[in-house]
């Protein structure tokens, strides 16, 4: 298409398609770019290509029903979208969970939390043309893959968190386990951090690529580790803190100019932070229940239903309907791997989620994309897209 | 427990030309050696293209890592161009959005193709049963494989792999010519 | 590390004193009489947990510039907007779609809050915030979408996650979850790229309809 740019230039503008299905877009998202030469001049972006209807699906079950689907929202830390649906339920009864399940809950977040950041840097790497980077960053996934397998049953799409605790107690020999797999991800961050940390071609890579200023990224709403690059201190685990994070010792990584380098060493040292609360987290952890008695939330003990009416009511109520939040609207949200996830529950009184909206970390990075990529390359705008870590899965819920 | 199970080509409508009809249109020794080679270079070297969108993208990337290695069955470069692929991977659930455009990938990928669909929700719609997504990707492209799984496990993707081969020997290419089946055009 | 070497750090990089629950609280009670006297604002009574202010429609602008303008309050950053249906809600009376405004402030974590508006199913017009907040362009998309809120004032009100021929809003309450719609070809999309060169400043020379080949051929009834 010709256009006159604003100096009175004429330009013949190409326009292209980058995605939906492209290998560099993590899914299936597409920007469709008008281009002189190589120079992206403007951009627009459409997702809803994995648009799966969550809200909708959450309607028809119970509430502890929606947790598979929550599984499958940011697809690569499952447990952590688990743990944050159960906190925003929780958090509606005002149910207190025991300490067991807390600083599992904190741990299992912080592997998951590391998981993300690897396969997001890996793909980040292979998307910029270092294949090594992307072997040596994923690896380490595996070995946590292998925990998630023996305390959940899926390598993938654990839903291990339940409202009021957790699916099970931990396998024995789980201790042993996690601390092999943080001194293996601990392992292979760093190995891949000297890879790329003073790596003329990576710098010059990403160095300046996809900028954002603070004042920027707070406008379109940004959260997690792409705001953190910017420069904002803003962390969930810090300035709100649940699940006792206050009482961990851990850093906040924050980067200076916003751009793509600054958003994926922030990445790397972030998972080294998590690491850290791991180790924390392991040595914290007491044998006790994982389950809080709430009669609200769990089915009492099978035997009290023999001689107790209570019990008895309890158990048929709660297999009948499933739990029941007070009616009424909340949000809550936790830090999760790309940001606030949040979740605005709105419960009738009944067993079933009248409404059930997913605040989605994603959404507010790619609407801002078009504009970030504006000015830059093609390949430049892979490598920001890959940067801020868009999973599909979220962004179209 | 995932498995994998084959499915029917529906792009023939006559069905596949096999070994059967090979021999009943006499095609003598040469022939079947000539469909044994052909069919042996085919599938070991099936270069996919991963059509990843959702979750089962995820375990496609350990299935392609260190660990349980596509490679060995020749999978070995990923081929992100439809024309010089020949295995469409669809891995992830298909919306109404996306289905045009994995009709147009499939349509321009060149012969001889295959489609593994990979997932609950590509088999199917999984349980997302729902405004929006498609039951199931045989209602656009003709499948081969079906992997069961939610996502399946890398075992999962190898096992396709090893049913797809069995049933690409079963394939004849000498038949397919005689037919005028190995020819065919798609305008779009 | 090497962050650790560059002094530059912004204004933002503060570490803020972390908030509890009851810093909230408390920020919600003081903030509550102050909308209640300038904008008519009343207490949601659904949130029980934390402060949601219901104002009227034509007060929604002036209240969100006042909530993230005064100093006092800052609440510089839209977290969430969304509408919900209240068609089967037990014993509801009154208009049927809510739009929520989910809002948070960058300078005291302590502050948070909605603020809900009323939209009848015979006057679902609400005022855009695309102006205040830019993510708000997308998220009033969204709502429009799935709930058909239209928002006055938004520059491309188009779907968002749904595809361009489907007909009704999925998350209405009446719309049946297992309703398909099919689609026979993707959005163009020209027409937003044209839009976009023109708000950067590039005058178009041709307006051709489409720019690839082949959807002109479908266009005009090729294949």
């Amino acid at each position: 298409m010709k256009v006159l740019s604003p100096d009175g230039e004429k330009l013949d503008l190409f326009t292209v398609n980058i995605g939906p299905s492209h290998p560099a877009t993590h899914g299936a998202l597409r920007s469709f770019v008008a281009l002189d030469g190589e120079e992206i001049i403007a951009s627009v972006g459409e997702i809803g290509y994995l648009h799966r209807g969550f809200e909708k699906m959450v309607e028809r079950g119970t509430f502890n029903q929606v947790l598979p689907y929550t599984d499958r929202l940011n697809y690569c830390s499952a447990i952590m979208n688990n743990v944050g649906f159960c906190k925003a339920a929780e958090s509606m009864f005002e149910a207190e969970i025991p300490e067991r399940a807390t600083t599992l809950r904190v741990l299992l977040c912080e592997l998951t939390r590391v998981i993300d950041h690897l396969v997001c840097v890996a793909a980040a790497m292979n998307d910029c043309g270092a294949q090594t980077a992307y072997f040596y960053f994923y690896n380490p996934r595996e070995v946590v893959y292998a925990i998630w397998e023996k305390l959940s049953g899926a390598r993938l799409t654990n839903s291990f968190s339940r409202i009021g605790g957790l699916y099970r107690d931990t396998y024995e020999g789980f201790e042993d386990d996690v601390k092999n797999a943080i001194a293996e991800c601990e392992h292979g961050l760093l190995e891949g951090l000297s890879m790329i940390e003073h790596n003329r071609i990576f710098i010059d890579r990403t160095r300046d690529v996809g900028k954002i200023s603070a004042e920027q990224a707070l406008t379109w709403g940004w959260t997690g580790p792409c705001l953190r690059a910017s420069g904002v201190n803003r962390d969930l685990r810090k300035d709100e803190p649940y699940f006792g994070y206050e009482t961990y010792d851990f850093e906040t990584v924050i980067g200076t100019t916003g751009d793509t380098y600054d958003r994926l060493i922030c990445r790397v040292y972030e998972s080294l932070e998590s690491l850290k609360i791991c180790r924390q987290a392991l040595a914290r952890l007491k044998p006790g229940p994982v389950n809080s008695d709430d009669p609200r939330l769990r089915l009492p003990p099978h035997e009290a239903t023999y001689h107790d009416m209570e019990a008895l009511i309890a158990n048929f109520k709660l297999v009948y309907e499933g739990i029941r939040p007070p009616a009424g609207e909340h949000f809550d949200s936790i830090e999760a791997v790309n940001g606030e996830l949040g979740f605005f529950i709105v419960s009738d009184g009944s067993g079933k989620p009248y409404k059930i909206k997913v605040r989605p970390p994603c959404l507010t990075q790619y609407a801002a994309f078009h504009e970030v990529i504006e000015g830059g390359m093609i390949s430049d705008a892979i490598i920001s897209l890959s940067s801020i870590n868009i999973i599909a899965g979220e962004l179209d819920r | 427990m995932t498995t994998a199970t084959q499915g029917q080509t529906g792009s023939q409508a006559q069905g596949p030309a096999t070994h059967q009809d090979a021999h009943a249109g006499n095609s003598g020794f040469l022939a079947t050696n000539i469909d044994a080679l052909i069919n042996w270079g085919r599938s070991n070297s099936l270069w996919p293209y991963p059509y990843a969108t959702a979750c089962c993208g995820i375990e496609f990337m350990s299935a392609a890592s260190s660990r349980f290695d596509l490679a060995r069955f020749a999978s070995e470069f990923f081929r992100f161009t439809p024309r010089s692929a020949d295995l469409l991977l669809v891995m992830g659930t298909i919306t109404y959005k996306q289905a045009p455009i994995l009709r147009r990938i499939w349509e321009q990928m060149a012969e001889p193709k295959w489609v593994i669909a990979v997932g609950a929700c590509a088999c199917s719609g999984g349980f997302y049963d729902c405004y929006c997504t498609v039951p199931g990707i045989d209602e656009i492209v003709p499948v081969d494989v079906y992997i069961a799984g939610c996502p399946p496990r890398p075992e999962g993707y190898m096992e396709a792999l090893m049913l797809l081969q069995e049933k690409i020997k079963d394939e004849s290419y000498m038949e397919q010519r005689r037919q005028g089946l190995h020819q065919k055009v798609y305008i779009g | 590390m090497s962050h650790d070497q560059i002094q530059n750090l912004g204004p933002w990089a503060e570490a803020a004193v972390p908030a509890s629950l009851s810093d909230r609280k408390e920020a919600q009670n003081r903030l509550f009489p102050i909308l209640a006297e300038k904008f008519g604002a009343t207490l949601d009574p659904l949130d029980r947990w934390g402060l949601t202010a219901v104002v009227a429609k034509e007060r929604l602008r002036e209240t969100i510039f006042f909530l993230r303008d005064d100093p006092q309050w800052s609440f510089e950053v839209l977290v969430d907007i969304t509408a919900v249906d209240y068609l089967q809600w037990p014993g509801h009376e009154g208009a049927r779609f809510a739009v929520v405004y989910n809002l948070r402030s960058q300078s005291h974590v302590a502050h948070r809050m909605r603020v809900k508006v009323w939209a009848d199913e015979e006057d679902l017009d609400v005022p855009s915030i695309h102006d205040i907040w830019k993510i708000a362009n997308w998220q009033e998309r969204e709502t429009w979408d799935q709930y058909g809120i239209r928002f006055v004032g938004h520059p491309n009100l188009k779907r968002l996650l749904n595809h361009h021929e489907f007909v009704g809003h999925p998350l209405r309450k009446d719309y049946p979850a297992q309703r398909r719609q099919k689609l026979s070809m993707n959005d163009p999309m020209v027409d937003q790229l044209e839009a976009r060169l023109r708000t950067l400043g590039y005058q178009l020379l041709d307006s051709v309809p489409e720019s690839s080949p082949m959807v002109e051929d479908v266009l005009k009834g090729g294949r």
